[in-house]
């Protein structure tokens, strides 16, 4: 169930998205929750992402935050242009066989 | 044989680069049960032929499924469970190496004084003890960085260390 907040905005950005609204025929309400559905969920992804860059998070906890599954985790990272959290450190520390 | 315990991370670089199976023959390979439902959960057999390689992996018993039991301690650093569970288990295994992709487990992994590895290590390594060819492991490399997602430092320098070993090779052929 939906349930009602507010929030102050810049009163350009409210004309700008009030006129939007209008020409596209859109339902006010309908449009800001879809709105803010979207931002919401991008912004998660990459707040979540540089905690994940700075190793402040592992792979799996990402994966489980963002529900992805860890087989599309590496295309997640490809389509933001990151890198594993391994550092070169890591590489030059690993044991031997 | 070796043992190796290897979380999420490792098991789908390795099987990405088609190392897997090398791997699994020449290591005892271990995980976690939590990690065999992270990576091959029925869902994710039926939408990654490599989560189908790593139940069918399992079910043949190349790797071995094990439960790390309690901690008796708590780690240092919070994980997810696969990642905490394989630590564990690696602890719990005469601290079997650690193969891992994961920078935060690393960061777990030397903080306990777990030994660990990570997947460009195993390809160079591999090639070292001569189980797979430079062609093999020059192109697992170039997978790790394109497709794992590894990053360009070190993937060059793993190119170097690889390039190090065949001419150390050659070197050995022509001395003897």
């Amino acid at each position: 169930m939906a349930k009602p907040t507010t929030i102050r905005i810049p009163e350009d950005l409210l004309k700008e998205i009030d006129q939007f609204v209008q020409e596209s025929k859109l339902d006010r309400s309908a449009y800001l929750r879809e709105v803010l559905k979207k931002g919401f969920s991008a912004d998660k992804q990459d707040r979540l992402l540089t905690k994940y860059t700075r190793g402040e998070l592992s792979q799996m906890e990402v994966c489980r935050e963002l529900k992805w599954n860890p087989w599309d985790f590496l295309a997640q990272l490809k389509a933001r242009n990151l890198y594993l959290n391994v550092a070169l450190e890591d590489w030059i520390d690993a044991a031997e066989l | 044989m070796a043992r190796m315990v290897a979380d999420s991370s490792a098991l789908i670089l390795l099987a990405k680069c088609s190392l897997l199976e090398i791997v699994c023959d020449l290591f005892e390979v271990i995980v976690p049960k939590t990690v065999t439902v992270e990576v091959a959960s029925e869902d994710l057999i039926r939408n990654y032929p490599d989560a189908a390689l790593i139940s069918d992996l399992t079910s043949r018993g190349a790797i071995k499924v094990k439960r790390p039991g309690s901690a008796g301690f708590t780690t240092p650093i919070s994980l997810h469970q696969g990642e905490q569970d394989a630590l564990l288990l690696s602890i719990k295994l005469k601290r079997a190496l650690l193969a891992t992709d994961d920078g935060k487990a690393i960061k777990a992994a030397r903080f306990l004084k777990v030994l660990f590895i990570i997947t460009p290590k195993i390809v160079v390594e591999l090639f070292r003890l001569q189980k797979i060819s430079f062609k093999k492991a020059r192109d697992s490399l170039e997978k790790l960085g394109k497709i794992g997602r590894y990053s360009p430092e070190i993937i060059a320098d793993a190119l170097v260390s690889l390039m190090e070993e065949k001419d150390g090779k050659a070197d050995n052929h022509k001395n003897t």
